[in-house]
């Protein structure tokens, strides 16, 4: 293998793009350094995490600290995903379950919280899947994922989904969403317009423009 | 646009034309006369057009007056200039590619197809590095073939390299862009340096193996009508037999050798073998794709294209060209292939006349895509109002809205003014349109129907969401895989998956020793061959490891079963529609909302764009599970 062909391998191999999917936040990224140490795919440690709280909240939604628990594992379990992003040949299914595991969670909570909270719900989900497909087509289109910052200042599924359970704790989950929404929303399309008006050359290939977002 | 020092020269896009190739009247086929003046004049003056000014011509030292009268009058960036070999062609190459900077382009001087086939691929910025292709084989022989997967090159096929599983064509252009730069110079001295006698080993067998192949469907074609079935006998060239790399079984027990071909055809042979030896740009291309350079296909849709070697074909190509409507077949292939059912049938026929009009009237695909996304919000406003006149207006103004949405893609295709920022614009502003109108539809179910339907619009959302990062995922992981696979270095002649189908037998191209049947068809090549241990490396997905243990053959056999069924419906158009559908894309999903919105109520609208989104999510899971486990 020439020089130059190993060079671009290592420069045009894009680090994780699933990674950068899947949103982690700081709890998520200190949970996912143990990865190592927990051999399970990700694909099964997201489907674990999912479980219980689907359990809770058929059973008894209203068992706070039964809740509480299950938010947590769900953190822990996929926070261990976290660490080992691409591994394992069902590793595309960790982000696609950590969109429903995250906004189903807030939903949940919002529908616990009482009707007048799912509206805002709807509006702090909204802005969640601007960032999540800005994120998608970015690196698509741009090359390259949003940068670190943005990554921690919105807290990642994780931190959401705990700050949606303290929320829930302290009965502000309708005002709490909709502050989160307003202020998440705000950070995520200031943050792509300043990307987009930077921009000028991609700097990794970019995948085929036919590619469909919808294919079999 | 950045500079590079001051020599200004060396900045902007520069072309080589290979005016190598020689006609059957012993010149060079870019002299070939076309209307009042050459053919390789034509493809000059088309490239000036396309703002690609500074040229060189590479010729042989005999050709280099013969050129003349094609540059006269051109100005001083386009200049001839005479090299003796292929290998010296490639040391030109680098050395040019060293001098400047910019996209540089290498194109056969006796390239005929319309401009706008070139500017595909030599102006469009989508494409880095990339070449004009086609799908399927060209005959005959004509153009040498290459296995595309996602639009991407991943192996070619050159006087010296062999192929597996062709599915494209290479149409002699290649784009190399500022990025690959570096690349382009290593590969074209790494060759330049193998082209020199003596040949690395395998490189002559495989060059004679694609000569007898010719000769042997030659000599099937002269046989004429009663060895072939009247409809082939109609078609001189069979597309099976004109395949480069793809040759017609061997079920001709003769040794290639002896067969008898008439004098006219055995000029065929020898020219044809003399212009596949000065083919530097399938030679460059091998050299790319195996140093592991993303080379993407631009194609050549509906247009027209050639490559004259005598006279009679150069006339025959004028009286074709001219036959063309060349606005009408741009128009028709600004229509994205691989769309949606609903999409295809109810919006794209009338929606590229739209594309055409805004053309005309210069607007741009983002303004275009911007006006979409305001018609959306007003749909969604409409539906907010929750009255039936409310519901029926939003449902007209979500279909306009979607049909606008589809013009800005044609409209970008048709005009080739594509931007990353419109890309991502018109992505985006497709998302925030289908959950506008999910919120619309909510407000509107509270104000006017008393429903509160907001639980079902943020599932909706979530479901849509689910499923848009499944197919980026899923996608993401092809990509790697794709990117993973091995590739041989370029001096070897096998490209992996071509040998793969000589242990079928099928291939005359495997080496004595590693398949008795090769002799057995009478092709097996003469002298040296390369070992077989060369050819012994990882190929695509024939077990490299001994057998797996029975469960998991097991999984990956059902897997396997799976996916030729689903390759199966794939063949029949009805089915393969069925199967479009069922996953519910965007068309599908805005024509649902709209019709259910001004027939029923929102909350209908949500529980058929749940169950059916809930369906269409539960397929592509399955389908995609069973794609993982027989990888």
């Amino acid at each position: 293998m020439s020089t130059v062909a190993a060079r671009t391998r290592a420069t045009s191999g894009p680090p994780s793009r699933l990674g950068d999917f899947r949103d982690d936040g700081p709890l998520a990224r200190m949970v996912g350094r143990a990865s190592g140490a927990v051999p399970i795919p990700p694909a099964v440690l997201m489907l674990l995490s999912a479980l219980p709280l689907i359990a809770v909240l058929a059973v008894d939604g209203d068992n706070r600290p039964a809740l509480g628990a299950a938010v947590a594992w769900a953190v822990i379990a996929g926070g261990l995903a976290s660490g080992r992003p691409d591994s394992g040949r069902f590793a595309w299914t960790g982000p696609t379950l950590l969109r429903p595991l995250e906004y189903g969670t807030l939903l949940a909570f919002a529908v616990i919280a009482g009707p007048q909270a799912v509206p805002f719900c709807f509006a702090l989900v909204a802005a969640l899947a601007f960032h999540h497909y800005d994120t998608v087509y970015r690196l698509r289109h741009q090359g390259v994922a949003p940068p670190r910052w943005l990554r921690l200042a919105g807290g990642g599924w994780d931190g959401r989904m705990v700050f949606g359970y303290v929320l829930l704790l302290i009965g502000a989950v309708g005002t709490g969403f909709l502050v989160a929404a307003i202020a998440l929303a705000a950070v995520y399309v200031a943050e792509s317009t300043v990307s987009w008006s930077r921009f000028s050359q991609p700097r990794r290939p970019a995948q085929y423009d036919d590619e469909e977002d919808e294919d079999d | 646009m950045r500079s590079f020092g001051g020599d200004s020269h060396a900045v902007g896009p520069t072309a080589l034309v290979l005016a190598t190739a020689p006609a059957d009247d012993g010149g060079p086929a870019g002299a070939l006369p076309w209307e009042d003046t050459t053919v390789l004049r034509r493809l000059l003056l088309q490239l000036e057009d396309l703002e690609i000014a500074r040229v060189t011509v590479i010729t042989r030292p005999q050709w280099e007056r013969l050129l003349e009268p094609s540059i006269a009058g051109l100005g001083p960036a386009v200049r001839v200039h005479a090299s003796p070999s292929v290998s010296e062609d490639l040391r030109t190459v680098a050395e040019i590619a060293r001098a400047g900077a910019g996209r540089l382009v290498v194109i056969h001087g006796e390239l005929v197809t319309h401009r706008e086939a070139l500017a595909g691929l030599l102006v469009a910025p989508r494409i880095v590095t990339g070449v004009l292709a086609r799908q399927g084989g060209v005959p005959p022989y004509m153009a040498p073939r290459t296995r595309s997967t996602r639009g991407r090159v991943m192996s070619a096929s050159s006087p010296y390299h062999a192929i597996g599983r062709p599915n494209t064509s290479l149409l002699g252009a290649l784009k190399v862009g500022e990025r690959d730069r570096a690349e382009l110079i290593e590969t074209a001295e790494r060759l330049a340096s193998l082209t020199e006698p003596p040949l690395p080993t395998g490189w002559e067998e495989e060059l004679e193996r694609k000569v007898s192949r010719w000769r042997t469907s030659l000599a099937e074609e002269a046989a004429g009508p009663e060895a072939l079935d009247a409809g082939q006998a109609a078609e001189p060239a069979p597309t099976r037999a004109a395949e480069v790399g793809h040759p017609p079984p061997a079920d001709d027990p003769d040794d290639p050798a002896s067969v008898v071909l008439s004098d006219e055809d055995e000029a065929q042979v020898a020219l044809r073998a003399a212009i596949l030896r000065e083919d530097v740009v399938s030679l460059l291309l091998v050299g790319l794709v195996r140093a592991d350079v993303h080379v993407a296909n631009s194609f050549l849709r509906a247009l027209f294209w050639s490559r004259p070697l005598s006279r009679a074909k150069a006339r025959e190509a004028a009286e074709q060209i001219e036959g063309y409507d060349e606005d009408r077949v741009l128009l028709d292939s600004a229509v994205k292939a691989n769309d949606g059912f609903f999409t295809t049938f109810f919006v794209s026929p009338y929606s590229r006349y739209i594309a055409r009009w805004a053309a005309r009237r210069g607007l741009t695909p983002n303004q275009v895509t911007t006006v979409s996304m305001a018609i959306g919000v007003l749909a969604a406003a409409a539906f907010a109002t929750g009255s039936r006149p409310g519901l029926v207006a939003g449902a007209v103004l979500l279909q306009v809205a979607f049909t606008t949405d589809c013009v800005d893609g044609q409209l970008a295709r048709y005009t080739r003014t594509f931007s990353k920022l419109g890309a991502w614009l018109d992505s985006i502003f497709d998302r925030s349109k289908e959950y506008v109108v999910y919120a619309g539809l909510a407000i509107g179910a509270s104000r006017g129907f008393g429903e509160d339907v907001w639980v079902l619009a943020v599932a909706a959302m979530t479901l849509q969401t689910a499923r848009h990062m499944a197919d980026f995922s899923f996608g993401t992981t092809q990509h790697q895989a794709i990117a993973a696979q091995w590739r041989p270095p370029v001096d070897e002649p096998g490209d992996g998956v071509a040998l793969k189908r000589s242990a079928t037998a099928v291939l005359p191209t495997s080496p004595p020793g590693v398949d008795g049947d090769a002799g057995a068809a009478g092709m097996a090549p003469t002298g040296p061959s390369p070992s077989p241990l060369r050819y012994a490396e990882p190929v695509d997905d024939v077990p490299a490891q001994p057998a797996p243990p029975l469960a998991r053959r097991l999984v990956s056999g059902v897997a396997r079963g799976a996916i030729a069924v689903s390759r199966a419906l794939d063949r029949r158009r009805w089915t393969q529609w069925l199967k479009k559908i069922l996953v519910f894309p965007i068309g599908e999903r805005f024509a649902v909302i709209s019709l259910a919105a001004a027939l029923t109520t929102p909350r209908t609208t949500f529980i058929i764009v749940l169950a059916w989104g809930a369906v269409a999510m539960l397929y592509t899971f399955v389908a995609r599970a069973i794609r993982s486990l027989s990888r």
